[in-house]
């Protein structure tokens, strides 16, 4: 079997467009949970929907800041 | 002669003569070709060598003196593709070094395999063999001024030093300049420009040695690395980084006396012919992210160009190399992951070049460091030479446990070396989202960090006055938004009957609209029942005291607008049943309408001020 190169799992060119795309999502997602923890009364707020926007919020922002070092030449 | 040399080893040739043949070999002709042109000697020798015993041999010896072999870095034995047509390419033939019996102790001996059953009666085989020696140019005088030109000093034997006769013999020293102060004169001597030619000698007996001198100029870049650190970093993210620490050494004549920056700069080429200025590092093809500093920070004087089979990079240190002057810096780029790593046989490996890209260096310690990304298992290296291996860990960024880190350490490190090496290694692509699910749980810490806040109550004394009347004032305001969901709710329904209602002008589908109507009716009803309660608590609050007037303002207000739509909605349908024309119905519902909108701002209005509080 000859050998095969292997390239990374998304184009390195993706990288800045990806990590742009990605923080701003992450970052409206954060943005609707701070609203959502400031403005609704502590009987009214549901722990499951801040749990969710939390971790939607988080992979966004996880992925988004990965591929911002990706793209800075911080090769992690 | 003007020279402290050895001349030991001319009384040690003499004891060599008395030693026996080591077996039936003779080399019918030997061509050797030293090559002095850069700091780097390298001896191309070849060697046709025939059988006259009756045995059939496997091996040839080669021979060197022990001052000579210390210096040796590189030597290979490659046979001859020979004249034929019909001959195969070059093989390269297994070189080892060997303790042979009866072989004198101040020789090294090594043994070059003959391919294929050895060398039979009477045959005869040709191969090239190539040697390379490090600091083999001694710098005479040792100490020059800034002005002054370096003179090195090459020894060797004029005879091929061999465990065999040798019938034909010559050596060509090629020089790079034409400028020779001064050689050893033998007979059938004859220098021709830059190249100076022993030979041909004829009929020489075993271990024949007769020691030459050539004392010669040159100001080639005597470049010595004393320890060079390759970092080959790989990511699959998608890039190889490599970063090299060299610590260089200019290794000819040392300066004397004081250096002058401004007789350098007028006449760089007369004040500071030994002195080197610059280097050139051939990188790999695609190579990015290029640096060069130290450890001041960014040298600026350093110069990138390439296509697409190379990259150059041209760097001057801070200051021109004179002999014996030293300079530490660190030149690192980011390369390709596709063009170096493979993938066969359900592993992967790492294909990279050993050496330094820099032209024509030598490196005393080399120290290459392959960090592969964390989670790799079951390392293995396979290299062309023979080199020392250490395992390591290295924490870098987002790491747990640390990255496996393979050192390769050689020392006498030539261009020739230069070659490809692998590491294999086994990884599993799942591990590729450590670093990603790191990230995210510290996002989602920070998060879950923000919830336990709002949620907890931080209070410490829970029966004060103000802290009851804090729960009691939270519990109408969840009240109160509660009211404010369910108006907007009705609201929300109200629109829709309007909407209807614009549907039917359309249409003239009655039907629709009466359903549309009967929908709304039984929703609004729902609503008004889960107003009721909450409004009772609200009457029973006292914190809700203020507030009260308002909220009951804001349901009667709403019962009012949605009577007054009901009639509008029933007016209009009846119209339509009684088939009146367009203009007519608005005419009929023109006044029901403005008190509509009226209310609808009042209703708005009043929300508006609920929900500031």
């Amino acid at each position: 079997m000859a050998p095969k190169a292997i390239a990374s799992p998304v184009s390195v060119s993706w990288y800045p467009t990806l990590s742009v795309l990605m923080l701003a999502i992450g970052l409206v997602i954060t943005a609707s949970f701070f609203i959502y923890e400031a403005t609704s009364s502590r009987r009214n707020r549901s722990l499951a929907k801040e749990l969710f926007a939390g971790a939607v919020a988080s992979i966004f922002l996880g992925f988004g800041s990965l591929f911002l070092l990706l793209s800075c030449g911080i090769y992690v | 002669m003007k020279m402290g040399f050895r001349f030991d080893l001319l009384v040690f040739a003499v004891v060599l003569l008395s030693t026996p043949v080591l077996s039936d070999l003779v080399l019918t002709r030997v061509d050797r070709r030293v090559d002095l042109t850069s700091h780097i000697v390298r001896i191309a020798s070849s060697l046709k060598v025939e059988n006259t015993g009756k045995d059939s041999v496997s091996e040839v010896l080669l021979v060197f003196p022990e001052r000579q072999a210390k210096n040796l870095a590189y030597l290979t034995a490659v046979s001859s593709p020979g004249k034929g047509k019909a001959k195969a390419s070059a093989v390269n033939l297994p070189v080892e070094n060997v303790n042979s019996e009866g072989m004198p102790p101040a020789l090294v001996a090594y043994s070059v395999s003959l391919p294929e059953g050895g060398l039979g009666k009477g045959e005869s085989f040709t191969f090239e063999v190539l040697a390379v020696f490090t600091h083999s140019l001694l710098p005479f005088p040792e100490k020059i001024t800034q002005a002054d030109t370096q003179l090195l000093v090459f020894e060797d034997s004029a005879y091929f030093l061999s465990p065999y006769a040798v019938k034909v013999q010559s050596l060509t020293v090629k020089l790079p300049h034409p400028r020779v102060e001064s050689y050893t004169k033998l007979e059938n001597t004859k220098i021709q420009g830059s190249e100076i030619k022993y030979g041909p000698y004829e009929d020489l007996a075993p271990f024949s040695y007769s020691p030459i001198v050539v004392h010669f100029e040159s100001n080639q870049p005597f470049v010595v690395a004393q320890e060079l650190v390759r970092e080959i970093e790989v990511s699959h993210w998608g890039n190889v980084q490599v970063t090299e620490n060299y610590n260089l050494v200019h290794g000819g004549s040392q300066i004397k006396g004081e250096f002058s920056r401004l007789d350098y700069q007028a006449r760089p080429h007369i004040r500071g012919a030994s002195a080197f200025r610059n280097l050139v590092a051939k990188l790999p093809p695609r190579a990015h992210s290029v640096y060069y500093r130290d450890a001041i920070g960014n040298i600026s004087t350093s110069h990138l160009w390439g296509d697409s089979r190379k990259t150059e990079l041209e760097i001057e240190p801070r200051y021109p190399m004179f002999g014996g002057w030293r300079t530490a810096f660190t030149i690192g780029y980011g390369l390709p992951l596709q063009d170096f790593l493979f993938e066969s046989e359900g592993k992967r490996f790492l294909n990279i070049s050993f050496g330094s890209p820099i032209n024509e260096i030598i490196i005393d310690t080399l120290i290459v460091k392959v960090v592969l990304p964390e989670g790799s298992r079951d390392i293995s290296v396979s290299a062309p030479f023979p080199v020392k291996q250490l395992q390591e860990t290295k924490v870098s960024h987002l790491d747990v446990i640390g990255r496996p880190v393979i050192v390769l350490e050689k020392s006498k490190v030539v261009p020739e070396h230069d070659q490809y090496f692998q590491v294999y290694y086994k990884f599993n692509s799942i591990s590729m989202l450590r670093e990603p699910m790191m990230l995210i749980s510290g996002f989602f810490l920070l998060f879950v960090a923000c919830i336990v806040y709002v949620h907890a109550d931080l209070s410490i004394s829970k029966s004060s006055a103000s802290y009851l009347a804090k729960v009691q004032w939270e519990e109408v305001q969840s009240v109160i938004q509660q009211v404010d969901n369910l108006i907007n709710r009705c609201l929300m329904i109200h629109d829709k009957l309007d909407a209807s209602l614009r549907d039917l002008s359309r249409t003239g589908d009655v039907q629709a609209c009466k359903a549309a109507r009967k929908h709304a009716d039984g929703q609004l009803k729902e609503l008004s029942k889960e107003l009721k309660p909450l409004l009772s608590t609200l009457q029973t609050s006292p914190q809700a005291a203020q507030i009260l007037p308002k909220v009951e303002e804001l349901v009667v207000k709403e019962r009012e607008l949605q009577d007054k739509l009901m009639v509008k909605h029933t007016t209009v349908v009846e119209c339509y049943e009684k088939k009146v024309s367009g203009r007519e119905i608005e005419n009929r519902i023109a006044l029901q309408q403005n008190k509509i909108t009226a209310l609808r701002q009042e209703v708005d209005d009043l929300l508006d001020f609920i929900d500031e509080l």
